[in-house]
């Protein structure tokens, strides 16, 4: 019976070592940074020629980045806070994007999603997307404290996986293509894109992009070959993009122009 | 008030605020097959136990189980710990015989990996009635004997391993045994 506390302790060692993890990130890493020149990135990759070359050719095209918290939320997150800042300057937009999302919270229901829980987190989301214009408008740097005030910050997130999942399941027979493994499509929302913390990739940018009508381009920083820039992808295809995001491995942050 | 400890208060306020709602819809329309005792229910708002009655027509008819939630502080972003308590135990393949304090761990993807702010207590409820109702034979998890010996006092502390049928799960750390076990029956 050696075994035994071996495999116990194993558990809690595990399970204490990430919560010391998510604690250094959370000391470390705002939800969302201030705004940093996009050779700040240069100083992480010095010695790296692959690197340092990819990130020299994307400052000609991007000035800055905000960096994200790295908790799975990134993609989220970044694309909230990214979004809500440009509609602060942007009164039509706002109030197209407002009809929009008074529409996500009907279309969510009708697919079959808890009204009890949805409509929780769709009145935290429409609250602060109505002070995003009009006569209550917010300042850049409420939306900050917004976004970094974890209660607030991530009931947002969770509005948002929502609207990816009705998305996903909305269309589920253009969706289903890129299904890897054989689940279902509600297996994968269930799995994948409703529980917090868990990473996000293309399908979750295009639905998202497509339920809200709001285009995101991806810029990839990866070690693959020096060829020209980092390739850049829109979500959803040919959309004309207002959120710009920079993707390293397995990470997301905010990029700006 | 320094600004994380009012971010932290503000987390509570949203945190008791939705718990309210959800324990008074309980009360008011609870899932089929459960029942809440009205005047126990909100005295603490971390702790709550319900009764679960095992549906007509299963192998549950009849009997009637109790049901423990608590609630962290990360709750809902976080799973509630959900277990089993009292002198009667569903005897079921994902329910484990590990000692009474603070009760039986349940096997269920929901309950740790796959949960989501949007779930409740009262889709917990559903999910474990539906894990019952399904249930065509008595018998406890193949692996019970090794994980009730190995298993920490939290069931969310057990690394799961999800698989098949209802998306439940087995504890990792005994998935040798768990296959020696499987491969003895079969």
């Amino acid at each position: 019976m050696e075994m035994v506390p071996e495999s116990e302790i194993q558990d809690e060692v595990i399970l204490k070592q990430q919560r010391e993890i998510e604690k250094e990130v959370a000391e470390i890493h705002p939800l969302i940074g201030n705004i940093q020149p996009l050779t700040c990135l240069l100083k992480e990759y010095m010695d790296d020629p692959i690197y340092t070359n990819k990130l020299t050719k994307l400052a000609d095209v991007y000035r800055s980045l905000r960096r994200v918290r790295p908790d799975g939320n990134c993609f989220f997150r970044g694309f909230g806070f990214s979004y809500f800042e440009k509609l602060l300057d942007n009164e039509e937009e706002w109030k197209k994007f407002q009809a929009i999302v008074m529409g996500t919270k009907d279309q969510l229901i009708s697919q079959g999603f808890p009204k009890f829980t949805l409509e929780d987190f769709f009145d935290s989301f429409m609250e602060v997307v109505n002070r995003l214009g009009g006569e209550g408008k917010m300042d850049a740097e409420e939306l900050s404290r917004i976004f970094n005030d974890a209660g607030t910050s991530d009931y947002l997130v969770v509005y948002l996986r929502l609207v990816t999942s009705g998305q996903l399941q909305k269309e589920e027979d253009f969706y289903q293509n890129f299904l890897e493994g054989g689940k279902s499509m509600r297996e994968f929302c269930q799995q994948e894109v409703e529980p917090m913390y868990r990473e996000s990739d293309h399908m979750h940018a295009i639905a998202l992009g497509s339920a809200l009508k709001v285009g995101i381009r991806v810029v990839y920083l990866d070690r693959g070959e020096i060829t020209t820039s980092p390739p850049e992808h829109d979500f959803p295809e040919d959309c004309t993009p207002s959120v710009y995001l920079l993707y390293r491995p397995g990470h997301y942050d905010i990029l700006y122009k | 008030m320094s600004d994380k400890s009012l971010t932290q208060s503000c987390i509570l306020q949203r945190q008791e605020k939705r718990l309210q709602k959800e324990l008074v819809s309980l009360i008011k329309e609870p899932p089929p097959g459960v029942v809440v005792d009205g005047e126990s229910v909100g005295q603490c708002l971390d702790l709550l136990v319900l009764s679960i009655n095992g549906a007509q027509g299963t192998i549950y008819e009849g009997e009637q189980f109790q049901l423990q939630f608590r609630f962290g502080p990360k709750y809902p972003f976080d799973s509630p710990e959900v277990v089993f308590v009292g002198s009667e135990i569903p005897v079921h393949p994902h329910v484990y015989s590990n000692g009474a304090s603070p009760g039986r761990h349940i096997c269920l993807s929901i309950l740790t990996d796959d949960w989501s702010p949007a779930l409740s207590i009262f889709s917990v409820c559903v999910s474990i009635i539906s894990m019952l109702s399904s249930c065509k034979e008595k018998k406890r998890p193949p692996d019970d004997s090794m994980y009730v010996k190995t298993c920490s006092k939290n069931p969310k502390k057990t690394k799961w391993w999800y698989h098949g049928e209802y998306s439940n799960s087995k504890p990792l750390n005994d998935l040798k045994f768990f296959i020696e076990n499987e491969l003895k029956v079969s």
